[in-house]
């Protein structure tokens, strides 16, 4: 069992961290505008009895 | 004594064709041109949009096709007769575009109109405008719903963030599948269905072993991997006609527009000359009476 699967991510959060690492490595001139593909504005909103009830802004994506 | 509450005369109608007064057919006009001013603008904005979604649609598409090749060639189906299914909306928040939302829910009621009795759908809504049409009839199925969509060109973060909710579902489903509109050209889209796969239904492709080092840790990030590839399609693939139905409706709304102010220029005009004719009339007859 991989590293990140024990801490308890999924692929896809692992995938974004190193996608996140690699653009902070970019040189300066690339990096703004891999940094615009990084930021997500979607929000989500969990359904209970047919009505919208919690709002989550930020899934664990950005942490 | 009658006279107080005698019948004041009203029009029944002021908009009657020949009754409207010039300056009723001139702030018609103008209204009816700044109308065709909005339009116009929106559609050369869309166009601009349009463009770079196309553009990004090109590298967008192998990732769905990769994860759909993957599970066509190992052969992984899920089965409608069992009872759990899922159904994904993909839409946006934006409207003003044409029939395109409208088409993915007709799609969704009408495969729901479909399922075999026994069966129970929930539903994943990525748009206000999936939203507002189906929480009326379905309120009770929805699971989740997402919004701000559609006003920034979606990223692959937008799909991660969308697919990590899916997997954190509660929900165990064995039939799932993705709505949303694929980009034909310009002037067409095509609503099509997507299957998601659940790690139950992966692990159960009967010809997995065309794969090399496949174990269940792999599979299971290729499930996560998969999943996240055909939402990030899909998102590429709705806004890309979104766009271009919302640059088509707009060029027939200002083209309408057009149509409507050269209509009304007509009737402008010959109003003004029966105004002018009318008068000289009067003066004319009124010199002829001394």
């Amino acid at each position: 069992m991989s590293f990140w699967r024990q801490a308890g991510l999924s692929y896809i959060q692992f995938s974004a961290v190193c996608a996140r690492a690699v653009r902070q490595a970019l040189k300066p001139e690339l990096r703004e505008k891999a940094l615009v593909r990084d930021q997500s504005f979607i929000k989500s909103t969990k359904w209970a009895d047919g009505k919208p009830s919690k709002r989550v802004t930020n899934t664990n994506m950005n942490t | 004594m009658f006279a107080k509450t005698a019948v004041v005369f009203v029009p029944q109608c002021t908009q009657v064709r020949g009754m409207a007064t010039l300056k009723d057919i001139r702030m018609r006009l103008k209204s009816v041109t700044n109308i065709q001013k909005i339009t116009k603008s929106m559609k050369m904005v869309s166009a601009a949009k349009y463009a770079k979604a196309e553009r990004e649609l090109g590298p967008a598409r192998s990732y769905g096709q990769g994860a759909q090749t993957f599970f066509e060639q190992a052969e992984i189906k899920q089965d409608s007769e069992k009872p759990n299914h899922l159904a994904v909306a993909m839409t946006s928040d934006r409207g003003l575009c044409g029939g395109v939302h409208s088409s993915v829910v007709k799609m969704i009621k009408h495969t729901l109109a479909e399922k075999k009795p026994g069966t129970q759908t929930k539903m994943i809504i990525i748009g206000d405008k999936a939203k507002a049409m189906l929480q009326k009839i379905y309120g009770g199925d929805i699971l989740l719903s997402f919004n701000e969509i559609g006003k920034k060109p979606p990223v692959f973060a937008d799909a991660a963030k969308i697919a990590t909710e899916i997997l954190d579902l509660d929900y165990n489903y064995d039939y799932a599948n993705l709505y949303f509109n694929t980009f034909k050209s310009v002037v067409a889209y095509r609503t099509t269905e997507a299957p998601i796969f659940s790690l139950a239904n992966m692990t159960q492709g009967t010809k997995l072993n065309l794969y090399d080092s496949l174990d269940d840790q792999v599979l299971r990030s290729y499930n996560e991997f998969a999943l996240v590839s055909t939402v990030y399609f899909a998102l590429k693939e709705a806004a890309c006609s979104e766009q271009s139905s919302r640059m088509t409706a707009m060029d027939s709304a200002s083209k309408n527009a057009g149509e409507m102010i050269d209509k009304l220029t007509l009737t402008f005009n010959r109003t003004r000359q029966a105004v002018i004719t009318k008068e000289l009339i009067e003066i004319i007859s009124g010199a002829a009476a001394l």
